[in-house]
Formats: structure tokens, C-alpha cells, sequence
């Protein structure tokens, strides 16, 4: 063991910070013009809050030694699993999935944490694991830790929410060193559980599905939504038509427009230049982490990076593509940026863990 | 501990192709984009500028309001606003000009409408004026053609067709408050026009139907261009009132400027026949957006237009008090009714001389002759007899104390007092001399004018405490199909029926018997019964001593009766405040009630004109029952 005598000196990424930041500003903006004057005035000051709790949050993942959550990683992973499992039998159903804690007038998805605490268990898995291949045993353990809260999420029934699990398991075997025939297996397997699903979804589920390969065969049900969305995103042009002016958002067109859709009315209302701040920002953000991923102090961090940024990356892409029909609305937000408590905190947590890494990076322990 | 064994040369290649796999995601992403905003912009922006599908409410139909005859007392009529659409305009100020020139609009209202609107966007046109009359919607149509901006919208608005009359029975509408709508959970929106008072507040739901939704395509102005679906909405019910609006109307007008009120109901059902506070307001004023002078003149008013007097002010009940003491003894054995007591004018207990209200006293008075006469001293006794809290059973089992349950909100509960309430509530215990008070109906006992005609219900019935109610019948204006109100009345303190006779007669001999305090408003052929009461108003003697108007310390009046003694069909209350003897100043205004509700021609009283010594023959009652 050698003494610290020197200083160690910390270091703070700003580019993550301020990507983190000024997307979740942009939300709090959009909010606040798509709720303005309706039923759910006052939801930017809701907004607001909760990135003042998030970036509490991630303060405080920060000053914590994230080497004492992996250590705790599988305990903290099993605690979270445990509202996940309340829910499935005394969750109160609202919009028709029972994936909500309600308290007071807040609501809270405990999926969201359950996110943050797989990846920190995956990260410990793969502190201890350095093969160049992925042993058996090792591709066995990964899956089970997905697939246990994919399964309770996906029984809620909120399969959106579901699948914000799968980039940790990509992420896993990508990074962990899949051999290439096991790849060949997987794509296998995906592709039979893919037709086997088609019989366990519920119909809501396979009517998006439906209506995503068709969007104008039922345009004022589920079809309307993306058609809507659509024609909010390509009417805003380059420059938009202006904050507060899109037609389509503003005239309440557009379903859940301040939560999931949030992106069709920056697209509205700010143009194809405010689509591109928006992607340059999460692409600035979910970059710059991997860099800091490579230089990470320790295997933990680098997964822990990775993982992290995996999920972020998904919901970006998959929210992204919903918006212009590019994949079916699943009702994944879009991270830091839709309205929604529970994300935009976890979100900054997950925020918090990678700039952890990156503060730690000269620390000795 | 560092791992120093760990390679690390693997898995930064692999992190290398994934940051490279996620540029390349990201590019796609803008050029999906890209393709989207830029390539089909045009494309989109067509269908966003001509394709949009709306809600738009269909508001439903608010049900008629009749009285028990049928004859219409709310309906609904057309009212026409002036909407401005902004992105027609070309000159707003032009727009402004013409429309203050044309409905002679104070500018600065036009404009402070005008900026009002400009928080919401463009599309959404501005309500520049409402209530509109046929020439000015003819004249904005005229002039279409150089101001497309401008456009007649129409809607239904609440028509009380009678003006003042029954006021405080119907109440009003008015634009939900944003604390109904959150109790309302969110079921009414800003701009919802509900009943705030009255049965329209009461009945709602009843009234106010459901409202159905049309989805419209609108193009780039919010305007329609096709009807994509419709659900229609289901029309209010019409609810029929058990008011009787020509004995409304007698009612009212016999009040004209005194300041009171009055009820009659069916004691047999606690139907409410007619209902009056006076003064009264007109309801048609909150429709037509109450201006504010208005609203400060209705609230700054001395007499409390708004108030509904019958049922949210409290009086002392004077001497109408005795009757139910009277009945509470029989009904207790408190008393025997044939033996006397003697009234020299006055009585002393616990060293405190109480008078009667007649100076040289009534001699020898019995139960019977103490209700005709009205004999304090005989009810000082009686009252001392029963103690103060028996006192209370007794007006406790005719309801006084707690609300009476008619369909109207906000009503009184009033006071009656009890050794324990003067114990917990008033903080100073109960004076024996105190019950003397009681006894004659004054002291710290509160009712108001709808708890004594229901009381009066019950004692003529033998006990039987009916329900007041206003909710007659109610009526699908589709189907047809009628709901009926339905209440058993409430039994309360039972008294033999030769007993109650005993009682029923002192009453009539109020009316019918030279002597009684009412003598002067019998109806010939009519057997009548009834009780005056007299209220001092309190702080008189101070009041008179500072030399303000008398009128304004003058008595409160009391009379009540019922008709025919025999089989009781209707019971009138009639409270005039400060309007002297209840003999004098309410029993008039009641005889005349009873007469209309009978259908007998009054004999012109001695003194007006065309006097003459004669009565018609009593008709017989006319049958109160439904037939619109």
C-alpha cells in the first residue's frame, strides 16, 4: 500500500455536466411551452424540481466512492427488485400498466432505479471478470441479472419500460467478449422469441406493432399518434416555426406531447436546427463518456461507464426513431428532456456515476 | 488495490468501434431528420396547415325549470358573441376601430380583450363582446365582407323568465371557480358555466345533462372544414318544482318593499308551494356577466338581496314559540289544559317582574284561551314548569336546531338553548330567568322562517315533521320518462288527537274569535288557525335614545297559519322585519295566500274602497297535484 502524501487531484468532466444540463434546461423549456395555458399548467415548475432533486442525486454519486456501491452492488440490486415485485401484485394500474408508486400527487417508476442499480451489479460482474472470451458461467450470470426486472417490468405489463433493460445486456456481451459463435446462437434466439412474442403481447402492444408497419390504417387510433407526430416533426422545416407557435403542439394534436413527444415539439417549434441540438448534445454527452469509459481507473468504472451510457443511448435512439415512424411508439421518453420525475432523476443519477468514475480517476482508495 | 494483470487493450478497441457505431447512429438519426423536416417539409406542413382533427364540446342542452303547474320558470335562450380571428385581420387596429364603432364599446374594454387574448396563439380567435342583440348580429353579418376577422358565435344562455320572482329558490349560474373545478376533479373546465345557488346548484347533475364531443377537421385558422364523428350529448334533465308560481307571485308582491320573508308548504309532504326573501335580485344579471357596480351594489346593499332569508337568517320565534310549548306540555302531561291561571299583567320569578303584553293583564286564562290571547304569563308558568331543557326536547322534536333538509344549500340550523349549550358553548351558565324568556319565544332561541312552517306541519299533523322540498318531478325531455320525489315524514313527539284539538282550536280562535291577536284577518268560510308573534329587536331602547329612524328598531312580525283546521292542506309563515305586531304586519299577507290557494275572492277590507258586508261562498280546494 503506498501513502497518499500528495494532493490527489479531482477531476470533474464538464462536458458530460453541460450536455447533462443544458438538455435538461431544453426540457424544462419545452415543458413549460407545450403545457402552458392547459390542464397540466404547472408542470414545468414540477419539471424544474426534479432536476434540482436529480442534480442533488448526482452530487451526490459523485462525492460517494462508487467503488463502496459496487461492493454493495448486489445487495442494493436485490432491495430494488422489491417494489418491482410489489407492484406486480398490489400496484395500482395507471394507464393501464401497474408500473407506478404514488405518493402524494407524486408518481414514481422504480423501474427507473432498478436500471441504475443492474448496472452497477453488472459492472461489479465484470470487475472480477477479465477473460478475453466470456466464460460460460459468466454469459449465465449476465442474463439473470437482465432478465430477472426485464421480467417484472415486462409483467406490469409496460413493455416499453421492459426494454430499456436490453442495451445492459448488449452492453454485457459486447463488451464482456461474446465468442462469435455464440453471437450466431443469440441472433438464433431472438428471432424465435420475437415469433413466440407475437403471441404473449397484449393487444395495445400489437396494435402499435400493426399500426407502425401501417400508420395510415387507423388514423384516429393508434396510428393517429404517429401520423401526428410526424406531421409536427416535418412542419417545423429548418428553423421552426417558432417557440410556442408549433400549430400541432400547441392545438393539443399531439398525445402526451410534454412526456414522450417532447422531441416532435422541439421539432415543431424549433425546426430541424433544434432536432440537431438536441442529437448533438446526447451524442456529445454519450461519447465524451465512452472516452472516459477507455481511461476509467479500474474494469468496474469502465462497465460502469458503459452501461450507464448504453441505456442513455437506447432511450435517445429509440425515442428518436418513434418520433418520424422510424420504430413503434413504446413509450419511452426521451431522457433528461420529457417531462417525467422519476427519469429525469434517475437520469442525473446515472450522470452522477459516470462523472464518479471520471473524479476517481487519479484516486487511490 | 490496482490490478496490474488487468489487459486493457481488448476492450478499448471494442469501446473504439462502439463510440464509432454510435457517431454513425447519430448521423443516421439527423438524416432521418433531415429527410423528414427538410426533403418532406413542405409536404408536412401542408397536412399541418390543412389537416387537423379537434375536439370541439358539444355543450348539452341545460334542462327547463317549471313550477308544479308546469308553467316555465328557467329556459334557455340563444346569445350571440363577437369572435375575433387575429389572422384574418389585416389592421388590427382597424378591426378594434370597427368594433368599437359599430356595438359602441368603450375602446380601452376592446383592447384590454384584446391583450387578454394575445397569451394564447393566434389560431384561437378572441371573444371581443358578448351578448349581442339581433341588430347588432345583423349588422356584423353586413359588414362580413370587409371584415372577414370577425365572426357571430352561438350559444345558450340562461333565461329566468320571471325576473326577480322566486330568485332565491332557482339561484343562478355562473362560470365555474377554479376551487369547483378542482373539486370536481377536473369533470368541469375553465369557461363552464354551473349552478352556484339555489336548485340550480342543487340539481346540477339533474340540469346540466352530459355534454357530447364532435371531432372536426379544422384548417390553419381553427375553422371547420369537415366532421369527422359525432356523440351527441344527452340533454338535462326538466325539473319540476313543487312551487305554485301564481301563489309565488301573490307572495312577492304582497311584500313589495317590506323586507322579510315568507313560506307555504304542504304539511302533509313539506311540498314547498312558495318561497320568498324580499328583497330579491334577478338572476338574469350573473348570465349576462354581472358588471361590477352591479356586483358592489347587490353586496353593499343594507338588506342582503343575495341572502335567502327563509332559510340563512335566524329570529328570535316570539310568540309563535307557544304553540309548540303548548302541544310539548299537553304531549309531556306537563299540563292540564282546562286548568287556569291568573294574568294581572305581569309575574314575578326570582325576584324579577316579567310583563305581558297586555298592561292590565287577561284574568283568568285556560291552554285554549293562553294560544288565543297570547298570554305571557299563562307561558312564563308553563315555562318555568318545564324547565329549560325539556324546553329543548320539546323544540328539538318540531326540528328547530338543526337544518330542516330542504334542497337548498346553505341553510341555518338556528339556536336552541339547553343548560349544557349555555354550559359548553356560551361559557356562562343558564339563568333560571332565562327559561321565563324562553318560554315566550325570546331570549337565546334562533329559527328561521322554514324551520317554524315545517314545526307548524308537525304539530298540526299530530307530530308527523314532514321534509321541506322544492323537487317536484323530474323529466327526460327524450323519453318522457318522470321521476318522482319521494319522503316519508319523520315522527317525532305524538299527542292524542283530542289533545292536539285543544291546541288546533286556540289557534283558530286567533283568527276567528273576537279577541284574538288576529281576529282582523279572518276569511270568512275559510276555517283558518294560526299565531301572531311580536319580535323586539334587540339594543332598542339604546337605538332609540341615539334618535336614529325608527323603522329600523320598529318589531319584527311573525304570523303563521293553516287551513282548513279540519284536514290541513297548506301552512303559510310570513316574517316581516321590523314591520310592528305580527297581527298587524304579517297576518294580512298570509290571510291573502290562503285565500289565493283556496280560490276565495277577499272581501275589500273596512276602510277600501267598495266595502260591503258579504263573502263569497268557500270554493273548494283546488287539487295540488301535477298536470302539465
Amino acid at each position: 500500500m503506498i501513502r497518499r502524501v500528495l494532493p490527489v487531484p479531482r477531476r470533474l468532466d464538464l462536458i458530460v455536466l453541460g450536455c447533462a444540463i443544458s438538455l435538461s434546461v431544453l426540457g424544462i423549456l419545452f415543458v413549460s411551452s407545450t403545457t402552458k395555458g392547459g390542464r397540466f399548467e404547472g408542470l414545468a415548475t414540477r419539471q424544474a424540481i426534479w432536476v434540482l432533486v436529480g442534480l442533488g442525486a448526482m452530487v451526490a454519486a459523485i462525492l460517494f466512492d462508487y467503488r463502496v456501491l459496487l461492493k454493495f452492488s448486489f445487495v442494493i440490486y436485490c432491495v430494488s427488485l422489491v417494489p418491482l415485485v410489489y407492484l406486480l401484485f398490489f400496484g395500482e394500474r395507471i394507464a393501464n400498466v401497474k408500473s407506478w408508486i404514488r405518493i402524494g400527487t407524486f408518481q414514481f417508476q422504480p423501474a427507473e432505479l432498478t436500471k441504475v442499480a443492474t448496472a452497477l451489479l453488472l459492472a461489479y460482474l465484470f470487475e472480477n471478470e477479465d477473460d478475453a472470451r466470456m466464460k460460460g458461467a459468466t454469459i449465465a450470470k449476465v442474463g439473470a441479472i437482465v432478465a430477472i426486472p426485464f421480467l417484472l417490468v415486462f409483467l406490469q405489463p409496460d413493455a416499453g419500460l421492459a426494454a430499456t433493460f436490453l442495451p445492459l445486456l448488449a452492453m454485457a456481451l459486447f463488451f464482456g467478449g461474446l465468442p462469435g459463435k455464440a453471437w450466431i446462437a443469440l441472433f438464433i434466439a431472438v428471432a424465435l422469441l420475437a415469433g413466440i412474442g407475437w403471441f404473449v403481447l397484449a393487444d395495445y402492444q400489437k396494435a402499435r406493432i400493426g399500426t407502425f408497419l401501417n400508420p395510415e390504417s387507423d388514423v384516429l387510433g393508434s396510428g393517429y399518434q404517429v401520423r401526428q407526430s410526424k406531421i409536427a416533426v416535418g412542419s417545423g422545416g429548418f428553423t421552426g416555426k417558432g417557440f410556442r407557435s408549433g400549430t400541432q403542439s400547441q392545438l393539443r394534436f399531439l398525445p402526451v406531447q410534454h412526456t414522450d413527444f417532447i422531441l416532435a415539439v422541439i421539432a415543431e417549434e424549433w425546426g430541424f436546427l433544434g432536432v440537431c441540438l438536441v442529437l448533438a448534445l446526447f451524442a456529445g454527452l454519450v461519447l465524451r463518456a465512452m472516452s472516459l469509459a477507455r481511461v476509467a481507473r479500474d474494469r468496474g468504472g469502465v462497465f460502469l461507464i458503459l452501461a450507464v451510457s448504453s441505456m442513455l443511448f437506447f432511450s435517445v435512439v429509440v425515442n428518436a426513431s418513434m418520433m418520424i415512424g422510424l420504430l413503434p411508439t413504446t413509450g419511452i421518453p426521451l431522457p433528461l428532456v420529457s417531462y417525467g420525475g422519476s427519469s429525469v432523476a434517475t437520469s442525473f443519477l446515472g450522470i452522477g456515476l459516470i462523472l464518479a468514475v471520471e473524479y476517481r480517476r487519479f484516486a487511490n482508495a | 488495490m490496482l490490478k496490474v494483470r488487468e489487459n486493457r487493450r481488448e476492450l478499448s478497441g471494442r469501446i473504439e468501434i462502439a463510440r464509432l457505431a454510435v457517431g454513425a447512429v447519430f448521423a443516421i438519426l439527423a438524416f432521418s431528420y433531415w429527410y423528414v423536416q427538410i426533403a418532406r417539409g413542405d409536404y408536412y406542413f401542408e397536412l399541418s396547415e390543412n389537416n387537423r382533427i379537434r375536439s370541439v364540446k358539444l355543450t348539452a342542452p341545460r334542462g327547463y325549470v317549471l313550477d308544479r303547474t308546469g308553467s316555465v320558470l328557467v329556459e334557455n335562450e340563444p346569445a350571440y358573441s363577437l369572435q375575433l380571428y387575429r389572422r384574418e385581420a389585416k389592421d388590427l387596429r382597424a378591426s378594434v376601430a370597427f368594433a368599437v364603432q359599430l356595438l359602441k364599446l368603450p375602446a380601452d374594454q376592446v383592447e384590454a380583450r384584446l391583450a387578454r387574448g394575445r397569451r394564447y396563439p393566434e389560431f384561437v380567435p378572441i371573444s371581443i363582446a358578448e351578448n349581442l342583440s339581433l341588430e347588432e348580429v345583423a349588422a356584423v353579418e353586413a359588414r362580413a365582407p370587409e371584415h372577414p376577422e370577425f365572426a357571430i358565435s352561438v350559444s345558450q344562455r340562461r333565461l329566468y323568465k320571471r325576473g326577480i320572482s322566486a330568485a332565491h329558490v332557482l339561484g343562478y349560474l355562473a362560470e365555474a371557480t377554479p376551487d369547483q373545478i378542482r373539486a370536481s376533479s377536473n369533470a368541469y373546465r375553465l369557461g363552464d358555466w354551473i349552478g352556484q345557488k339555489g336548485i340550480e346548484s342543487t340539481y346540477e347533475k339533474l340540469l346540466g345533462g352530459t355534454n357530447g364531443e364532435r371531432r372536426v377537421i379544422v384548417d390553419s385558422h381553427a375553422r371547420e372544414i369537415k366532421e369527422e364523428s359525432r356523440l351527441e350529448s344527452r340533454p338535462g334533465q326538466n325539473l319540476f318544482l313543487t312551487i305554485d308560481r301564481e301563489l309565488q307571485a301573490l307572495a312577492e308582491e304582497s311584500f313589495a318593499d317590506k323586507v322579510g320573508s315568507a313560506v307555504a308548504l304542504d304539511p302533509r309532504t313539506g311540498e314547498i308551494l312558495a318561497l320568498v326573501s324580499s328583497p330579491s335580485y334577478d338572476p338574469n344579471w350573473f348570465t349576462r356577466r354581472v358588471t361590477s357596480e352591479e356586483w358592489s351594489s347587490l353586496l353593499s346593499d343594507p338588506n342582503h338581496p343575495l341572502q335567502n332569508r327563509a332559510i340563512q337568517n335566524m329570529y328570535s320565534p316570539g310568540s309563535v314559540f307557544k304553540v309548540f310549548l303548548a302541544y310539548g306540555a299537553l304531549a309531556l302531561g306537563e299540563v292540564d289544559p282546562t286548568a287556569k291561571v291568573f294574568c294581572p299583567g305581569y309575574a314575578t320569578f326570582y325576584g324579577r317582574t316579567f310583563r305581558c303584553h297586555r298592561k292590565g293583564g287577561h284574568g283568568w286564562v285556560d291552554l285554549r284561551n293562553a294560544i288565543k290571547l297570547s298570554c305571557d304569563v299563562y307561558f312564563y308558568n308553563l315555562g318555568r314548569r318545564l324547565g329549560v331543557d325539556r324546553i329543548a326536547e320539546i323544540a328539538h322534536a318540531f326540528g328547530f336546531g338543526e337544518p330542516t333538509g330542504l334542497d337548498l344549500a346553505h341553510e341555518k340550523a338556528g339556536l336552541v338553548p339547553s343548560e349544557e349549550w349555555a354550559r359548553t358553548k356560551r361559557g356562562a351558565r343558564w339563568y333560571p330567568s332565562e327559561t321565563i324568556s324562553v318560554a315566550i319565544g325570546q331570549g337565546p332561541v334562533l329559527v328561521t322562517p322554514l324551520q317554524v312552517a315545517r314545526a307548524v306541519a308537525g304539530l298540526i299533523e299530530g307530530g308527523r315533521l314532514p321534509t321541506p322540498h322544492l323537487f317536484l318531478a323530474s323529466q327526460d325531455p327524450k323519453t318522457g320518462v318522470r321521476l318522482r320525489y319521494e319522503s316519508a315524514p319523520h315522527a317525532t313527539l305524538a299527542l292524542d288527537p283530542r289533545k292536539l284539538d285543544i291546541v288546533k282550536e286556540g289557534m283558530w280562535a286567533v283568527i276567528n274569535e273576537p279577541g284574538g291577536t288576529a281576529f282582523g284577518s279572518r276569511i270568512p268560510g275559510l276555517e283558518a288557525g294560526g299565531k301572531t308573534g311580536t319580535v323586539q329587536v334587540a339594543g332598542r331602547d339604546a337605538v332609540l335614545r341615539s334618535g336614529v329612524d325608527r323603522s329600523l328598531i320598529e318589531d319584527h312580525a311573525w304570523f303563521t297559519a293553516f287551513a282548513p283546521v279540519n284536514d290541513p292542506k297548506i301552512v303559510v309563515v310570513v316574517f316581516v322585519e321590523h314591520g310592528g305586531h305580527g297581527g298587524a304586519a304579517a297576518a294580512p299577507i298570509a290571510r291573502r295566500l290562503l285565500a289565493k290557494y283556496f280560490g276565495m275572492t277577499l272581501a275589500p277590507r273596512p276602510g277600501e274602497p267598495g266595502f260591503v258586508r258579504a263573502a263569497s261562498r268557500p270554493a273548494s280546494p283546488p287539487n295540488p297535484g301535477v298536470s302539465p
